[in-house]
């Protein structure tokens, strides 16, 4: 292999690259050259040092694989600017996305709150819990309470259904 | 007119003052609402957990929107509006993608169909319903008012998958706010993201990111944030008082959702509107506005 | 019995590569009526060239088929060869056995050869019934149109003019000089843009050999090369030409005010005005679309006529058509600005001290809106942080791909004229993808704007907002310390690209000049024919073909004025042969061939018949194009196209069906 990275000796898979560029659907990630204008923009950066326009040129370059074990591709708050703004069209927001779904597949560090989430959608439809609401006078409400019609549950088949789609590579 | 309605997760398992002010307001205005025949997740968390099936999720939401056989269908989050868009934009694009998930919905006995038109209430009402009607129905003009708009994030971007409002000057929402004689104002933070999206992993940064915004209006004197998007209504409103050890600074802004001001503007009941769930100081603006 | 010499070319490995050569040309032998069969590496070269001109000698031969390249490439170099061995150009047949065999089906060699053999037959079959054809020479006017008053039209203009031929140049503002004439100073010489302008456009005007329009547009372009009928609208402006001097008492009593469009609409000019500090000519003109009397009634005002020592004012001007003949047109119709509105997240339009570069200019140069003091639009001080940001509305997919050429030098330009006219400490940030500083000069020109500490931030903005103080800000990535940086810049200039002119679809079509992808017009080859478009007798100039600095301008200028002196110089051109003609007796008059012919090239010739006038159509030889439409739709069978007519080409569909290889060949 032609590129070594000389602080971690870590060398592009270009195997991984391509198989990460056939999830995206499309090869403008190749396209970018670094304006780091969605760097400049990120709402993660100042906060949580997420630099989109880095992990597109790691990416890139094919130093693909340890970037699902990384922390830095949970820390995307998905405002979407850099898809709105990047000149060419690269989306690193898709490409983080991306790597997430090989960190699960692999059962890299993924945050329990998402694999909590596709439990509950699992077991009730919703991502989340019904909670009760303590008013600012201090009464306790929930649905019920506040008459508002009751969730309608998904049919049985739904839960096979959507194992099903989970299987999905 | 009727219109199905997907709620999704947010709104009704905690946003129910969303919930309760869309459905006080839009019988006013000549809409019936239909609810879905399920309630099912849109897809947006299982997109970091498995792209497939959160394009499954969105496109069974879509085919049950279907079902019930109307051809308009309101989506009054941000993030479900955006998930089910997208969902829709990889079945155009992605013919294998469009081929399975079609064979699962069968398995249900659900079918897609991709020209189900998608609303949110900032473009139903601006677009569809229109500002003269909106400004038709208001029986108190809260003429006192200065308000900040928060239309949120993925209702204004990307605009290649087309989106109800522009995404560097989205003017819709505050036109809406102007339609109830109250004044919408421009401020720089505008366009930033509450944060909701890191709570999943970064609960402290996303607070910090709600926190810096409410801090920030709070220097601007306006009576209130309007929002439209239940995961930013948890971020300002229900979790203000968690954000204030982020930003060090005592944050006391009222936020309160559009159709909760509209329904206001409305004469429609307090409680109908679900006024009392926020928890937010929303008695301060609601003492500005004359009974 | 034609003699035949069949060539058949290795093309170097292109087509022996792929295609057995030796194969090939062994079966031509068979073939009836070829006297002679060769190959050879490279057909084309001097040695491959003699080589047929000697058989053609020592061989007696009469038709020569080459089977190589495409004849795109090189029909015109055998054709030359042929007739300087005392043959008809017209007898030679070009098969193609590159492009359409050894690079279409380069993995089945043995395929390949076959197909080779068939177009070979196809080749010999039509061959033998080529005829000699003429070429025909046309008187051409020995005048040309130059559309577009800037540099590259102003240039193209002096040298045709110098070089003995009338120019029409034809200008569309009220003065000529283009963009140029809003420049400060030009990169990288740092002169004067009009101090070196202003001399070529009082050329333009004095020279005998130019007929200067301005206030003119091209209406309507007929006929073919070296015969182009011009109509030309010519707007009113309401003041006598003759009777003007330029005095300027009539800008000062005019109540009406409008925004200056040469001074980027940073200040107002009046509804009478001359257009600029140095215009050609200088004479005023009256803005019918606010001028209170031209729009509402003669009673509401006439200040500028009262005013008026030279009684110049013609209210009652109207506009005027003028006609032409010319051989040639040059088109040098520029570019505009992009509309940075366009990227809101940039402010502009919102912002008032975010601007165009095309604005700094015009703020930098002494005749402008601040009399070249480098002032905020908003607050009129001068600033303490200036902030370049490079690439607004290029290499964007969202909005254009290519990259304008110029904004790196603009900047480095503008940036310095900063340093030198604001002087103490003046902060100047350029944000940039890349420094594109290519040209002569341009580096040691980049380097220059290093040594006067201008700061180079490797890093696009993504947004840019106020603060309170009117002051702009915003955060930018600067890879190159990998920090945040944040930046409160007094003025923001964006760094704002060439894009096409609105109106490049009527120009497009006015001239049967096509685009390219880009929008800009199209040239007729991208390296070896950058300044012909694909209408014979219609070359380009300047930024309208792609955007490009003034250097570059000026040599593309002087490039198509002598393609254009090539064309005309003889007095007279050569048209190909290969085109259609009508036999009259066979004629009905149906004028079908007249509605389907693209190049309205099919004239209506009435003929007595009997005492009666019948119509009967004829070709215009010099606008046809040769494209076969009138022939294959007249019913009659009276259109044929020259060396493609029925029978040429039904022997080699015959020749196509018989089998290779049994020797027989077909005939």
């Amino acid at each position: 292999m032609s590129l070594t990275d000389l602080m971690s000796m870590a060398k592009p898979n270009m195997e991984s690259r391509g198989k990460l560029l056939l999830r995206l659907g499309g090869r403008e990630l190749v396209n970018c050259f670094q304006c780091t204008k969605c760097t400049s923009g990120c709402t993660a950066l100042k906060l949580l040092e997420l630099k989109p326009h880095e992990i597109v040129k790691l990416v890139n370059l094919g130093f693909v694989d340890e970037l699902p074990s990384s922390d830095i591709i949970w820390t995307c708050a998905t405002c979407l600017k850099c898809v709105q703004r990047c000149p060419q069209k690269a989306s690193p927001y898709h490409v983080i996305m991306a790597l997430r779904n090989v960190a699960v597949e692999r059962e890299a560090k993924v945050p329990d709150a998402y694999m909590k989430a596709v439990s509950q959608i699992l077991e009730t439809g919703l991502a989340e819990t019904c909670q009760k609401i303590t008013t600012r006078e201090m009464k306790v409400l929930d649905r019920e309470g506040l008459k508002l019609p009751k969730i309608n549950s998904p049919r049985e088949s739904f839960q096979s259904a959507f194992l099903k789609a989970l299987e999905e590579k | 007119m009727k219109i199905t309605v997907f709620w999704g997760c947010r709104i009704q398992t905690s946003q129910y003052a969303y919930e309760m002010s869309v459905r006080e307001v839009l019988p006013k205005l000549d809409v019936e609402i239909v609810d879905l025949p399920e309630n099912v997740c849109c897809g947006d968390p299982v997109k970091s957990v498995n792209a497939f099936a959160a394009t499954y999720l969105g496109a069974r939401i879509l085919a049950l929107a279907n079902s019930a056989g109307l051809n308009d269908l309101l989506v009054p989050c941000n993030r479900c509006h955006f998930a089910l868009s997208e969902a829709r934009r990889t079945l155009q694009t992605r013919p294998e993608t469009m081929e399975k998930v079609t064979a699962l919905l069968k398995e249900e006995g659900l079918e897609y169909d991709p020209k189900l038109k998608i609303w949110h209430t900032v473009d139903f009402l601006h677009d569809h319903i229109g500002l003269e009607r909106v400004r038709g129905a208001v029986r108190k003009q809260l003429k006192k008012l200065r308000l900040a708009s928060h239309v949120g994030c993925q209702i204004i971007r990307y605009t290649d998958l087309g989106r109800p409002e522009d995404a560097e000057n989205p003017k819709k929402l505050d036109s809406l706010i102007g339609a109830l004689g109250a004044e919408s104002i421009e401020y720089a933070e505008k366009l930033d993201c509450c944060g909701a999206a890191l709570m999943y992993s970064h609960t402290d940064s996303a607070l910090s990111l709600a926190g810096s915004k409410i801090k920030a209006l709070q220097g601007l004197a306006v009576d209130g944030l309007v929002v439209s998007c239940p995961d930013c209504g948890l971020m300002f409103d229900s979790k203000q008082k968690q954000a204030e050890t982020t930003v060090g600074e005592k944050l006391d802004l009222p936020v309160l959702y559009y159709t909760q001001v509209l329904g206001l503007a409305m004469r429609l009941k307090k409680e109908k509107l679900g006024l009392q769930l926020n928890q937010s100081p929303v008695d301060k603006l609601l003492s500005k506005i004359p009974s | 019995m034609a003699r035949i010499g069949v060539y058949v070319c290795h093309c170097g490995l292109n087509i022996a590569g792929v295609v057995d050569v030796e194969k090939v040309a062994e079966y031509a032998k068979s073939l009836p009526d070829v006297a002679l069969t060769k190959h050879y590496t490279y057909m084309c070269s001097e040695p491959g060239q003699q080589m047929i001109q000697e058989d053609i000698k020592a061989h007696c031969l009469d038709r020569i088929v080459v089977a190589t390249c495409s004849p795109r490439m090189h029909e015109e170099t055998f054709r030359r060869a042929v007739a300087e061995a005392g043959l008809n150009p017209y007898v030679v047949e070009i098969v193609n056995l590159r492009e359409h065999v050894s690079w279409a089906h380069s993995s089945e060699p043995a395929k390949a050869t076959e197909k080779a053999k068939d177009l070979v037959r196809m080749g010999v079959a039509r061959a033998r019934l080529l005829e000699p054809l003429e070429k025909r020479k046309v008187p051409v006017e020995k005048s040309v149109m130059v559309v577009g008053g800037g540099i590259a039209g102003i240039q193209a203009s002096l040298d045709l003019a110098d070089a003995g031929f009338k120019v029409h140049l034809v200008e569309k503002a009220p003065s000529i000089g283009g963009r140029m004439s809003q420049l400060d100073k030009t990169f990288p010489t740092l002169d004067c843009s009009a101090c070196i302008l202003t001399p070529k456009m009082v050329d333009v005007a004095k020279h005998p050999n130019i007929a200067l329009l301005v206030n003119a547009e091209v209406a309507s372009v007929k006929g073919f090369v070296g015969n182009y009928e011009v109509t030309v609208t010519k707007k009113p402006r309401y003041v006598d030409a003759d009777k003007c001097v330029g005095c300027e008492l009539c800008t000062r009593v005019c109540p009406v005010k409008v925004p200056d469009a040469f001074n980027e609409r940073l200040s107002e000019k009046r509804a009478i005005f001359i257009h600029s500090a140095h215009a050609v000519p200088k004479v005023a003109m009256i803005d019918a679309d606010h001028c209170l009397r031209l729009k509402y009634d003669k009673s509401v005002c006439g200040k500028c006529e009262t005013a008026c020592e030279a009684k110049a004012i013609r209210f009652d001007q109207q506009s005027e058509t003028i006609s032409f003949r010319v051989g040639a047109i040059v088109l040098a119709v520029g570019s505009e600005v992009f509309d940075a509105a366009r990227m809101a997240e940039l402010g502009y339009g919102r912002y008032k001290n975010v601007i165009s570069n095309m604005e700094f200019e015009r703020i930098s140069d002494a005749s402008g809106p601040t009399s070249g003091k480098i002032l905020t639009p908003d607050g009129g001080k001068p600033p303490k942080t200036i902030a370049f940001i490079q690439c607004v509305g290029s290499r964007d997919k969202r909005f254009h791909e290519y990259c304008c050429r110029v904004g790196c030098m603009v900047t480095l330009k503008q940036a310095m004229l900063a340093k030198e006219k604001i002087h103490d400490d003046v902060k100047i940030y350029v944000l940039y993808i890349d420094m594109r500083a290519f040209g002569k000069g341009y580096d040691e020109f980049y380097r220059r704007a290093r040594d006067m500490d201008v700061d180079f931030i490797a890093g696009l903005p993504s947004e840019i907002h106020a603060n309170p103080d009117g002051s702009l800000c915003f955060d930018v990535y600067d890879k190159a310390t990998s920090r945040l940086l944040q930046v409160r810049a007094d003025l923001v200039v964006l760094g704002t690209g060439l894009v096409p002119n609105n109106d490049m679809e009527n120009v497009s079509a006015l001239f049967h000049a096509s685009r390219s992808a880009d929008g800009f017009l199209l040239e007729a080859h991208p390296k070896l024919r950058p300044l012909e478009t694909a209408m014979a007798g219609v070359f380009l100039a300047g930024a309208c073909q792609g955007p490009k600095d003034i250097p570059d301008t000026v040599a593309q200028a002087s490039g198509a004025a002598v393609k254009a002196v090539d064309l005309l110089s003889r007095g007279e051109i050569e048209l190909e042969p290969l085109k259609a003609f009508v036999d009259k007796d066979l004629c009905s008059g149906c004028r079908i061939c007249e509605s389907v012919c693209p190049f309205v090239a099919i004239e209506i010739k009435p003929e007595l018949v009997d005492g009666k006038e019948k119509p009967r159509v004829e070709v215009v030889e010099a606008m046809c194009q040769g494209c076969g439409l009138c022939s294959s739709a007249c019913p009659t069978g009276a259109v044929t196209m020259q060396q493609y007519s029925s029978k040429q080409i039904l022997t080699q569909v015959d020749a196509a069906l018989v089998e290779a290889g049994n020797g027989s060949g077909g005939s």
